[in-house]
């Protein structure tokens, strides 16, 4: 875990609203996972005060070396509002990597990757990781969903790592299917349960999906947002209802990244 | 070259090394921030607020920012002195920095039920007695706007513990020394000042509270001004030592609470906005007394000029 003043490599328009933000990062961050986040500050300001997490997109490699990491992030509120204002060169202070991440154990062969709008962003660097643990990636698919055209990101960020076959889904019909995400993901959840379903959006989407996942006994793990102001266990603002109904759980230190069944949905 | 200014402070006859102290709820049980901050560097930890059983919290949202701060409706949400005396407080102990036990009840005896175990328990340098929490629906806050309350807590664990006992005042009440001189005269050896100011805000979009508990504590920055000149009245009214507390962010908002009479600081929100923020107001003072000549900070703890 590492705090550091870094500076911005690039921030650039990925489509409307959402934008991808390059920085560099200490090289221990080759050590993070799919999953992990970051806590986000713009030095000295108190407008925002608090931090803002992230999930980590990818890491940047120079010469082979963890150079950086990138976010990819949805202009939502204040704060993303003056981070898409940010240009190569500015300082901002970079707290992570932190958090759970997703697991992928031995014998994972066949994944099914669910994501819902800006719900993408970790799952790009989740993809990157699948081969080198041994799975099978053209027998495995991602599921994109997303309110429009303009809310699908990363499809051929998806293909380039070697996954087959997308599925598209918008509530609008602009694209992909007409309908919600997990209505392919069911049909093809039914066909033939995965060894494992990894999901990131809406917490509408993660219930549907988790909810697919327990009648069809596929293990799931998923990917929740929550509101935090530390990131570090100490504030407990982001508390998540648990299964032991005696006690929450944390977004920032049990999660973000969580199995399925450990939720009350 | 000139010697390193003396930045050792008193607080309830427990030495400090420099002024900067954890405020509770900001900062865990400590070891949440040990990869980031040289704990042994701290004038003291406070930490989260303890109850006799584990304690749930309130539902989420628990948090939403406002401007320059935040409200937060937590509950006061903790594992419970047996739990924290078993898990916690090994780790504290290998610290040379004094730990402050933060305790509240939801009755006068559950605090003296407290303070009785807390006497116990070894390596605990001192006992924060909060009676300003604003987010539990019985005790908190309750007993920290009447004066007779305030004292009768103080006085029931001031009964049970031989430990130095610092009273956290709450800042929503109409005058500050009333409540201050009550507890001092119940037995309190030190006055932390202040928790948050009770707030709301409301998202106009669904007309519902940002925080599930509607009324959350508004902390960071924002009360700033409010906490100052409360430590100053506070400071006027009572001969015991005052902790300053009050969206301290840096070392300069820190030296203002010591100017106006506070004898230390806790920091807070600062903690999750800069986890090293302690770090950085404890160099920031010293380079403050080199600057300006002083050799102790005492020489700065009341120098309001007026």
């Amino acid at each position: 875990m590492f705090q550091e003043r870094v500076k911005v490599l690039w921030n650039t328009l990925e489509c409307s609203g959402y934008y991808r933000i390059g920085m560099q990062s200490n090289p221990g961050y080759s050590r993070a996972k799919p999953g992990q986040f970051v806590m986000v500050r713009f030095p000295d300001e108190v407008t925002p005060l608090l931090r803002r997490p992230f999930s980590i997109h990818r890491l940047i490699l120079h010469q082979g070396r963890t150079a950086g990491i990138e976010l990819l992030y949805k202009v939502v509120g204040t704060g993303t509002e003056k981070l898409s204002l940010s240009r190569k060169g500015d300082g901002l202070d970079l707290l992570g990597p932190l958090g759970t991440h997703f697991k992928i154990p031995e014998n994972t062969r066949r994944v099914f990757i669910v994501a819902g709008g800006i719900g993408v962003a970790p799952m790009f660097f989740l993809s990157a990781t699948l081969e080198k643990a041994g799975v099978d990636l053209t027998e495995s698919r991602i599921f994109i969903g997303g309110r429009s055209r303009d809310d699908l990101l990363c499809m051929n960020d998806f293909i380039s790592v070697g996954m087959r076959t997308v599925h598209l889904t918008t509530e609008d019909g602009s694209a992909g299917l007409r309908d919600l995400v997990t209505t392919p993901l069911e049909r093809a959840v039914a066909e033939r349960a995965p060894d494992r379903i990894y999901a990131c959006g809406p917490l509408p989407m993660i219930r549907a999906v988790a909810k697919i996942a327990r009648r069809y006994r596929a293990p799931c793990q998923v990917s929740i947002e929550s509101l935090m102001a530390c990131g570090l266990g100490a504030c407990l603002g982001c508390a998540v209802e648990g299964a032991d109904p005696g006690k929450y759980l944390h977004a920032c230190i049990d999660g973000p990244v969580f199995e399925a069944d450990r939720l009350n949905l | 070259m000139a010697q390193a200014p003396d930045l050792s402070v008193r607080i309830a006859g427990v030495p400090l090394k420099n002024p900067v102290m954890t405020a509770s709820g900001t900062f865990g049980y400590g070891r949440e921030f040990s990869l980031l901050v040289d704990l042994n560097r701290l004038g003291g930890i406070v930490v989260k607020g303890l109850s006799l059983e584990p304690s749930r919290g309130n539902p989420p949202p628990r948090i939403a920012e406002t401007p320059c701060g935040m409200l937060n409706a937590i509950g006061l949400e903790n594992v419970g002195i047996e739990a924290f005396a078993a898990e916690k407080l090994p780790y504290l102990q290998t610290l040379s920095t004094p730990v402050w036990v933060n305790i509240y009840g939801k009755s006068v005896e559950a605090y003296a039920r407290l303070a009785e175990r807390i006497q116990e328990i070894e390596g605990i340098a001192g006992v924060e007695v909060n009676i300003s929490c604003p987010n539990v629906k019985s005790g908190g806050v309750a007993f920290g706007v009447d004066p007779q309350a305030a004292h009768a807590v103080i006085r029931a664990v001031r009964e049970r513990t031989d430990l130095p006992l610092m009273a956290k005042l709450s800042p929503n009440v109409t005058d500050i020394t009333v409540i201050a001189r009550s507890v001092v005269e119940a037995g309190a050896d030190a006055v932390s000042l202040i928790n948050t100011l009770t707030g709301m805000a409301v998202d106009v979009e669904n007309r519902r509270s940002r925080i599930a508990n509607i009324t959350g504590g508004l902390s960071g920055p924002a009360i700033r001004p409010v906490a100052v000149r409360m430590v100053w009245q506070a400071a006027q009214a009572v001969d015991v030592p005052i902790v300053g507390i009050g969206g301290i962010l840096t070392a300069s908002d820190a030296l203002e609470f010591l100017i106006a009479g506070a004898s230390a600081v806790q920091v807070g929100t600062a903690n999750f906005v800069n986890p090293r923020a302690t770090l950085d107001i404890i160099d920031g003072i010293e380079a403050y007394l080199v600057r300006h000549r002083f050799t102790s900070l005492t020489d700065v703890i009341g120098s309001l000029q007026w």
